[in-house]
């Protein structure tokens, strides 16, 4: 019946997994409720939410910046597909306890590189991949993290191979934005399309920020009564404000920048309007190289002086703590099957990507034999900035990303291309196609790693394209984690918003910098 | 030898200023030819003051004066005493390349500042080309740089980029030891920065003016100085750091008086720190080295 309707055409393509049909072309049992439901529906009702849709987030501002033809900048809604993603609780397990693994293994390895770098004398991990790292922060050298955690929020990203398998293409434990649309996603989910959901036990992600702000609190050095958290943001010109703004609100925390911090005493304080206020833990949404002048970039008055030294002081803790960049460097990404071992003395419940470092001159040499179907990234580069899909490439980019690979193989990683799996997805005229999907769940690590059902979907809707960046033409789906029967996660109560207090202005202006050239 | 080193630096401000936050590496560090018997920092106003030692192994200073203020004076005593080190020997070439020297160069082997292609630098390159071993590869940066580039303080900036020091074909110690280091670096030779004080008196090139304090002992007035750290591979024992000086020519030796190193300038700077205000400041920064 669906495949006469709503899924006429539906096209698998080869060597692909597709989450909604199987080889037999029948629907996956724990997807065959929700393909009745759409079916029920139909084409009109379909794009008639999506109108809906549009208007509901261009009004709220959920939107992001595209350039059109004409080369203006324009801001489009966030493309939520209203398919939504299923996956079971079997499936969520085997995913939450990998995750869980790795986290610990890569908080391990950032404690390890700062202090006593037994992975680099144990010989699994050469010293000189670390100290060449751009992300290596020498100024947190020795510092212990409070409570000894590093990597509190993580955003691994998943894809999910021709077998089905899940494997991990990339860890982020900087800044790991995209929390915001899950949220958002089901709240616009639950109001657009209630029908889907009859009938179906989804587990809630709309305990996200008390979580969050469990995490923050239980990494806070001792505090007299409740400690203080704060976000942190660069300001409204960052492409993720939306995001930082709606974290701070629903955690009912200040949203503070650079000038409204102030380090005194070896102690972090914000301003405000009834004086200096200690604060406990940054939640900061920052690169490393803008939080302290004196620490990180002398040219950059963005940060806040001496909040190195507070932090060594153990008075003030940072989430994502300063230097975690080194764990999730891509040619770090290589080893970490390796620190799982070595740290936690477990197999990996996660596989890596099969990934080639190109600085042994014979795997390079068959890595550049093998181009054309291979993926090659920056090592040191973050949201696909620089990457090159060797199937997808014209004779001159093969030959020019040969040529870059050979002047510095160090700047490069190689992978195997994985052929992304593919979810039933609304293409512009009420119909369903299969479109390639990775997975971004969201860790938390506080007292312990907690991780919210499911996570952020992204998919390509380009048909064929495995570019799922919002930036490139991507769009998100709500992603469902379906109860078995067991008994649900044990619910947090939601906290009241509130509106942050207005902070004065700052008397004394700018920073300048202060110097002395060696003669 | 013996020194008593005192660096004194003062900002005056032309109307009040905040929150003037400070990290000070100006200490001696303690060596195996390098023993500091003493030091003692005043700063005025008073603040605080926060020890650690960085990544380098540094020490570090950090204070920080919050209270509106029109100057600050740093005023550093140290009482250092220095050994000549053992003549270092060379070796061939292949040892540089071998895993074991690569691993004790580590981050030391790697370039930090872009050079561009420049005619100066590709010249310097070739001169350097006939170099014999690493050490003779060394020696020869600490010549050819002198020959090659003038000498001229306020030619440069404490930031300048290495292409700038190559078009004017001048720079201070510091521009001369990022040269080097890049020089060095691209022959596959580990090299660092090192920031100290050197104790000038009785070289006519670049002595300062004299003076005799209370007891009859020679002082003279310096400025901090930088110069290069070699990984040299030795005979029959592990590869050694070796210190030449691209600004003096030669080996470094008892009158270089180290505070520490790191990859460049940015690791190991005497003074890094920031103010607010809307004043403008003037420094009045000496260094005085006197023999005891």
């Amino acid at each position: 019946m669906l495949a006469e309707t709503l899924t006429d055409g539906y096209a698998i393509p080869d060597g692909c997994y597709d989450e909604l049909l199987g080889p037999d072309g029948r629907a996956h049992p724990h997807v065959a409720a929700l393909a009745r439901a759409l079916e029920r529906l139909g084409p009109e009702a379909l794009l008639a939410a999506g109108r809906r849709r549009d208007a509901i987030f261009m009004q709220q501002g959920i939107t992001f910046e595209v350039s059109g033809s004409d080369g203006e900048r324009r801001d489009r809604p966030f493309p939520l597909d209203l398919v939504p993603r299923v996956l079971t609780a079997g499936e969520w397990t085997v995913i939450k306890r990998g995750l869980a693994q790795r986290i610990r293994a890569l908080n391990a390895f950032v404690d390890d590189v700062y202090h006593s770098r037994e992975i680099v004398r144990a010989g699994v991990l050469p010293w000189s991949l670390v100290v060449s790292r751009p992300s290596f922060a020498r100024p947190v050298h020795g510092i212990r993290a409070p409570g000894g955690v590093y990597t509190h929020v993580c955003g691994c990203d998943l894809v999910r191979g021709g077998d089905g398998g899940w494997r991990v293409l990339e860890d982020n434990v900087r800044t790991p934005s995209g929390i915001s649309y899950v949220l958002e996603n089901r709240l616009a989910m639950t109001r657009l399309m209630p029908e889907l959901f009859a009938g179906q036990r989804v587990r809630p992600v709309d305990n996200y920020p008390s979580l969050l702000l469990e995490a923050l609190q239980a990494v806070a050095p001792a505090a007299e009564g409740e400690p203080t958290v704060v976000l942190w943001t660069p300001g409204p010109l960052n492409g993720a404000y939306f995001e930082h703004a709606f974290l701070a609100r629903e955690m009912g925390i200040e949203l503070v920048e650079a000038s409204d911090l102030v380090v005194r005493d070896a102690t972090c304080y914000m301003r405000t309007t009834a004086g200096l206020k200690r604060v406990h833990t940054i939640y900061r949404r920052l690169d490393d190289d803008f939080i302290d002048p004196l620490a990180f970039r002398p040219d950059s008055m963005l940060g806040v002086p001496g909040l190195i030294r507070a932090y060594r002081a153990g008075a003030v803790a940072i989430a994502n703590a300063v230097g975690t960049g080194v764990a999730d460097d891509k040619a770090v990404y290589h080893y970490v099957p390796e620190m799982i071992r070595f740290y936690l003395a477990e197999e990996p419940i996660l596989q890596n990507v099969p990934t080639y470092l190109l600085s042994d001159a014979k795997l390079r040499a068959w890595v550049l034999e093998r181009l054309h179907e291979l993926v090659v990234k920056p090592t040191s580069e973050s949201g696909g900035k620089g990457v090159f899909i060797g199937p997808q490439a014209s004779a001159a980019e093969l030959e020019h990303q040969a040529l870059l690979i050979q002047a510095s193989p160090e700047l490069f990683i190689a992978q195997e291309l994985v052929h992304l799996s593919t979810v039933p997805t609304e293409t512009g005229d009420g119909r369903l196609a299969p479109r390639h999907v990775d997975l971004r769940p969201f860790a938390l690590f506080g007292e312990e790693i907690r991780i919210v059902p499911g996570g952020l979907t992204r998919v390509a809707l380009q048909e064929g394209s495995m570019i799922v960046n919002s930036s490139r033409g991507g769009g998100s789906k709500d992603t469902w984690v379906l109860e078995d029967g067991d008994a649900p996660e044990p619910s947090v109560p939601a906290l009241a918003a509130r509106e942050p207090p207005r902070l004065p202005d700052v008397r004394f202006g700018g920073w300048h910098g202060q110097a002395q050239q060696q003669q | 030898m013996q020194f008593t080193i005192r660096y004194l630096s003062r900002y005056l401000y032309e109307s009040d200023v905040v929150d003037n936050i400070n990290a000070l590496r100006v200490r001696p560090a303690s060596t195996p030819t390098q023993h500091v018997d003493d030091f003692t920092l005043r700063l005025t106003p008073e603040a605080r003051q926060y020890r650690h030692e960085d990544y380098f192994g540094t020490e570090v200073v950090e204070f920080e004066i919050t209270r509106p203020h029109r100057e600050l004076v740093i005023d550093a005593l140290a009482h250092v005493r220095t050994e000549p080190a053992a003549e270092p020997t060379d070796a061939d070439w292949a040892a540089v390349t071998e895993a074991a020297y690569r691993d004790a160069g580590s981050e030391f082997l790697v370039q930090t500042d872009e050079a561009p292609d420049h005619p100066l630098l590709a010249e310097l390159e070739r001169a350097l080309a006939g170099a014999t071993g690493p050490l003779g590869a060394a020696l020869l940066v600490s010549e050819l740089i002198p020959d090659r580039l003038d000498y001229r303080p306020g030619a440069t900036y404490v930031d300048s980029p290495l292409a700038h020091v190559l078009d004017i074909g001048a720079g201070v110690c510091q521009d001369f030891v990022h040269l080097g280091l890049h020089l060095l670096r691209g022959r596959g030779i580990a090299a660092r920065y090192v920031s100290g004080y050197l104790y000038t008196r009785g070289r006519e090139a670049d002595a300062g003016p004299h003076q005799v304090d209370g007891d009859g002992q020679p002082s003279v007035e310096v400025d901090t100085h930088a110069w290069i750290e070699a990984l040299v591979p030795q005979e029959a024992e592990r590869p050694r750091w070796i210190g030449i000086d691209p600004t003096n020519r030669g080996l470094a030796g008892e009158r270089h008086v180290k505070i520490g190193h790191g990859r460049h300038y940015a690791d190991v700077p005497p003074i890094k720190g920031v103010y607010r205000g809307l004043a403008s400041s003037r420094l009045e920064a000496s260094v005085t080295m006197t023999r005891v």
